[in-house]
């Protein structure tokens, strides 16, 4: 997946251009832990997947082969274009991302700064969880309803290619409709009589996920310090 | 495996049984040869076995007593009681018999012993944390084990060198070597009996036992190595020597490696084609990897290492083939023979230290070896982590690093290396021996004690034994993906990307070569960990004495709605659930006459004197949405129980007569006379009947509708409550028979459940001895039933597998129905029950066929074939007939009205 060589150059070009240097500056501005290379090699990344474009679009996320099997593809594919990951509203998919963007979404995967504070950390891990559970919540109404749940059990269990799509189909929402049940004793929600739970909130979901370790899970290798030795 | 059990003890008390030959001999020969003796005594014929076994024994005896006291078990480790032990033993034993006579033998422990603790150990392995974390352990096991070994060995020869160690220590730096070979070496067995009981937190566990596991490669080759350079004498030692020295670490371990991966390769495979003989699966597993292990012995390879692998390789597969009795055995029989195999060793550890002439003391040297090898431990795990933080993604904190290199704790294997030495080569065997023998034991003893309150002092991130939630393993499958993905769009071929590239590998092509067809196509980590739940949900249920409402009611109803899936999903439920009781005729519970007469009794008196629980359960259960009427709806069910069973006893004995006539049409006719009869007995005797089963739909149609104007999230209970009440589902079933048969041709599920009643009763006594079916049913059909439905059965079974989805798949459509199709169905049903609810349970001309089809013998196999669906049913009433009795019932008694 190395970097073609036309457009190396062209990445090369442009790097002593004004547009290189604005893109620094923003990058810098907005994810101040990116150091040069990481942002280097990023923006070689992101020259290739949007053809030598300033933007990138969804469809160019089909040139990323490796992605084909992944069965959250469309998911995460969204996940780059959504405006609540972005920070530019509150719902609605963006049509399509600069670099800055792109930045932004691959800063959700940075690794925990050690020199954090607890409650800087505590924010940093809201952040994470809060784009996974965009992820989950597709319409962004705040809540993950059953349907979304089964969608995305739904998605999982397609993994496997020898899963028939009845079974899966039929297991998905008994497995959704548990793990909202759970979700809902686990954030304690108080049981009413007449109303069974509906749907999980962001809080009830930071609560799912008491016990484990996110700093260890949603970070990408590529992101850290050794970066540069790559 | 019971054998090598047997043979355990057998080297080290072949000395034992010597001396007590004399004693005994005379007794035995003693007695005149021509007589008929009434009683002999013949103790030397069985006395090898015997003393193994009392020593087995004495040590889980033991074991026993020391954990009647909690608190002497939480503070000191089980492996330094032992220990402990093993020296009052030996002294004993060296009291009376004025000799040492038990030791712990190399043979015995490296082919006997060893094996069943690494075999437990690698398959029981946390596989996604030890690959997560495999580049940490490989460092520390190949790089911290030469590091310690030649630190000590090179500082012990310095020792040596400046004299602090005395003169009559005759050995070099080559011997020095050795010994630092095989002294630097963490124990696996002292490193899991300690750390088991410490629980600090998953990753530092990990690291320090799979650092154990793992760096039995380097030192069986840096022992191989140094000895025969030792035998070789120094200098003879040339150039190549050294790297072949070098070549051989790559040799040993990757062959070792490789030999337990092909074990578990062919392990996986075999355990395929169990099926039908599944009481040796438990056998297969022990047997393929002992064989890993003797052949990786053999080749003198790893063979830690290489039944590590195997152990880790096959577990996914084997777990998915085996049936669950066999998993549940081979659980067991590995824990116990692993307790077994580490009680013996530390007790037999203490025994042999008694034996005082085989050692000798050298303080400079004992001292000199316990200060380097903590020394270098400390410092080689120091180095190391500061390397490895620069890569890994949570670094090792200060604190980790202080239990690891605590934590090096050196053991049998130590020991059994360092007996095995040629004291002819190496002179200073006897000095070694002692240190070793105090090394284990200040390791064990001193470090094991102190490890717990150090932990507790610095504050160890504890592992938190959370159970884990079907929220997290979505999360964590869903991060999985998401990282493989960021991975790929940034363009880095990193960890995430390897293992997902792997991940598919293993769908695409591993997976369908190695497990039966009917495990991978519904193997899915997600559903595993949901079954789990639910099953551990019906425990606790039924623990609570089944009706109580636990903390855990959220949870309850979705018990049985896996209860619906898993009767879908045949194939899954064929192997999850003892399949093999019913289905494999010759294996373990095929005895099933007293008892099972037993429980048809018991099931007749539940069944018609009891309001049924799954009901009530129901009803409570589904409290929160069905609130106000369940009472009410209790009370009219058990009038209705009531009026049944009268109604039941009146027809027996006055529809005995008239249900002689041919096949096919009894039931018509039966419900029709039934009617007819049952109409004039009681004032309102229609209703009783019918309603017994028409009310349960009209219950089941209400939750729905009430459900409907719900939102989506009410489709949970509502899902739920379909399984809860069987009869729902009956009825829903026979519902949409009648829809489809005329629809889709090919559809089995619906033409399954009318005839698999007859195949269930061929099975279990109980349904055959249910009243009314005695009354439909022709004394003809029985006989004709049983043949050729075994016959089909078993066809069926083996079908099953090899069949291609089809059967597996479409009940779950059916019988289960997502959300979509359902909110059809339920439009629907409301109108089918009022307009006419018996035409709705009137077999549907297929399933008459079908019933006819019964009697024609074999004349339609391919659909009994299909009938996969009511094994699983079957399966389900077979192995626990009071809940789940109360569906088939059901369901029969539908039969019978019709």
């Amino acid at each position: 997946m190395g970097v073609s060589h036309s457009s190396k150059e062209a990445w090369e070009r442009e790097s002593r251009s004004d547009f290189w240097w604005t893109q620094i500056q923003e990058g810098f501005r907005s994810q101040s832990d990116f150091n040069w290379d990481q942002i280097k090699q990023l923006h070689q990344r992101f020259r290739l997947l949007s053809g030598d474009q300033p933007t990138i679009r969804p469809e160019n996320f089909d040139y990323v082969l490796d992605l084909e099997f992944n069965p959250i593809r469309s998911r995460i594919v969204r996940a780059f274009f959504d405006n609540r990951n972005l920070g530019k509203g509150t719902s609605g998919l963006a049509e399509e991302i600069g670099f800055e963007d792109f930045l932004t979404i691959i800063s959700y995967f940075k690794p925990l700064r050690s020199h954090f504070s607890k409650e800087e950390a505590e924010l940093y891990r809201r952040e994470k969880l809060r784009f996974l559970f965009h992820m989950y919540d597709e319409d962004g109404d705040g809540v993950i309803t059953l349907q979304e749940y089964r969608r995305v059990v739904e998605d999982l269990l397609s993994a496997n290619p020898q899963v028939e799509r009845a079974w899966v189909r039929s297991i998905a929402n008994s497995i959704a409709c548990r793990a909202l049940k759970e979700a809902a004793r686990v954030s304690g929600h108080p049981r009413q009589e007449d109303q069974p739970y509906q749907a999980i909130t962001f809080e009830d979901f930071v609560k799912t996920w008491q016990g484990i370790d996110l700093e260890v899970k949603m970070r990408v290798n590529f992101l850290n310090q050794e970066a540069a030795a790559l | 495996m019971l054998r090598a059990a047997l043979l355990l003890l057998w080297l080290p008390l072949a000395g034992a049984g010597a001396t007590d030959k004399p004693t005994q001999e005379p007794v035995s020969l003693g007695e005149p040869p021509p007589g008929l003796a009434l009683f002999r005594w013949q103790w030397h014929e069985v006395e090898a076995p015997y003393l193994v076994a009392l020593w087995i024994l004495v040590a889980s005896l033991a074991k026993i007593v020391f954990h009647l006291s909690r608190k002497v078990t939480s503070l000191v480790p089980e492996s330094c009681l032992l220990i402990l032990l093993g020296l009052v033993l030996g002294g004993i034993v060296l009291a009376v018999a004025k000799k040492a006579e038990y030791q712990l033998e190399p043979g015995t422990f490296f082919l006997f012993l060893l094996p069943p603790i690494v075999l437990d150990s690698g398959y029981f392995m946390p596989s996604r944390l030890f690959f997560d974390n495999l580049g940490a352990i490989l460092t520390y096991a190949v790089v911290g084990t030469l590091w310690n070994a030649f630190t000590t060995g090179v500082a012990l020869w310095g020792l040596q060198q400046a004299g602090f160690v005395g003169p009559r220590v005759q050995a070099g730096l080559l011997d020095f070597l050795l010994f630092g070979s095989l002294i630097s070496a963490v124990d696996p067995v002292a490193v899991l009996a300690v750390f088991e009981e410490v629980h600090v937190n998953e990753t530092l566990f990990i690291i320090v036992f799979g650092e154990s596991l793992l760096n039995d490669a380097v030192t069986v080759v840096l022992y191989k190595v140094c000895n025969s350079f030792v035998e070789m004498g120094s200098a003879n030692v040339q150039a190549t020597d050294y790297l072949k020295g070098v070549a051989s670490l790559f040799v040993v371990s990757l062959g070792g490696a490789a030999v337990g991966l092909v074990f578990a390769f062919l392990l996986a495979l075999t355990t395929r084609f169990t099926k039908r003989v599944r009481i040796i699966e438990p056998l297969l597993v022990f047997l393929l990897a002992y064989a890993a292990y003797l052949t990786a012995e053999m080749a003198s390879l790893s063979a830690i290492l290489a039944v590590t692998m195997c152990g880790l390789g096959c577990k996914k597969y084997v777990e998915a083939n085996i049936s669950h009795k066999s998993r549940t055995a081979v659980k067991y029989t590995m824990k116990t023979l692993a307790s077994c195999a580490e009680t013996v060793i530390f007790m037999l550890l203490g025994i042999s230290a008694v034996d005082s002439s085989k050692w000798a003391w050298d303080s400079g040297l004992v001292l000199g070896t316990l200060f380097f090898i903590l020394f270098f431990r400390a410092l080689g795990v120091v180095l190391q982590t500061w390397v490895l933080n620069q890569f890994r993604l949570v670094p090792l904190d200060k604190i980790d690093q202080v239990v690891m290199s605590y934590g090096g704790l050196r053991g049998a294997v130590a020991f059994a290396l360092v007996i095995l030495l040629d004291r002819t080569k190496v002179p200073a065997k006897d000095y070694f021996v002692a240190t070793t023998i105090v090394v284990v034991f200040f390791t064990v003893i001193v470090q094991g004690l102190t490890i717990k309150p150090l932990v507790k002092w610095l504050r160890v991130k504890r592992s938190d034994h959370h159970k884990p939630t079907l929220n997290q393993e979505l999360h964590e499958h869903t991060f999985d993906h998401i990282l493989a993905a960021v991975e790929d769009v940034v363009g880095h071929h990193g960890y995430h990307y390897w293992r997902d590239r792997w991940e598919q590998f293993d769908k695409k092509y591993l997976s369908q070569l190695l497990m039966r067809r009917s495990a991978y196509r519904i193997r899915d980590q997600i559903w595993d960990v949901y079954y789990r739940l639910n099953i551990r949900d019906a425990i606790s249920f039924v623990d609570q004495g089944g009706h109580v409402l636990s903390s855990t009611g959220l949870s309850l109803p979705s018990m049985p709605s896996r209860n619906s899936v898993a009767e879908t999903s045949v194939t899954n439920l064929l192997r999850e659930s003892g399949s093999g009781a019913c289905l494999d005729l010759q294996v373990i519970d095929t005895v099933r006459s007293g008892r099972d007469r037993e429980d048809a009794v018991m099931h007749h008196l539940l069944c018609g004197g009891l309001y049924k629980p799954r009901r009530r359960y129901k009803a409570s259960c589904g409290r929160h949405f069905i609130s106000e009427d369940a009472q009410e709806r209790q009370d009219k069910e058990v009038f209705q129980q009531n009026m049944k069973r009268r109604l039941e006893s009146f027809k027996s004995t006055k529809h005995n007569i008239c249900f002689t006539k041919s096949k096919p049409r009894p039931r018509k006719t039966g419900h029709k006379k039934k009617d007819g009869v049952a109409n004039p007995e009681a004032t309102n005797g229609k209703p009783p009947r019918d309603l017994g089963f028409q009310d349960t739909g009209a219950v089941i149609l209400t939750v729905e509708s009430e459900e409907e104007e719900e939102s989506d999230s009410s489709e949970t209970e509502k899902e739920d409550d379909e399984g809860i009440i069987f009869v729902a589902r009956a009825t829903s079933e026979v519902l949409q028979e009648g829809k489809v048969s005329g629809s889709l041709e090919v559809c089995p599920s619906p033409r399954i459940i009318p005839p698999s009643p007859t195949c269930a009763e061929k099975e279990l006594p109980w349904k055959s001895g249910q009243g009314d079916l005695a009354v439909y049913v022709s004394s003809e059909t029985t006989k004709i039933v049983p043949v050729d439905m075994q016959t089909g059965w078993n066809q069926s079974i083996s079908s099953l597998e090899s069949l291609a989805s089809p059967p597996c798949t479409q009940p779950p459509t059916l019988t289960r129905l997502p959300p979509h199709p359902l909110g059809m169905e339920e439009t629907q049903l409301p109108l089918d029950m009022s307009s006419d609810p018996r035409s709705s349970f009137a077999f549907p001309p297929s399933l008459a066929k079908a019933g006819r089809s019964r009697s024609e013998s074999s004349a339609d196999l391919p659909q009994q074939q299909e009938l996969q669906p009511l094994m699983g049913h079957k399966d389900h009433t077979h192995l626990s007939p009071g809940t789940a009795n109360s569906h088939w019932c059901i369901q029969f008694n539908r039969g019978g009205r019709l």
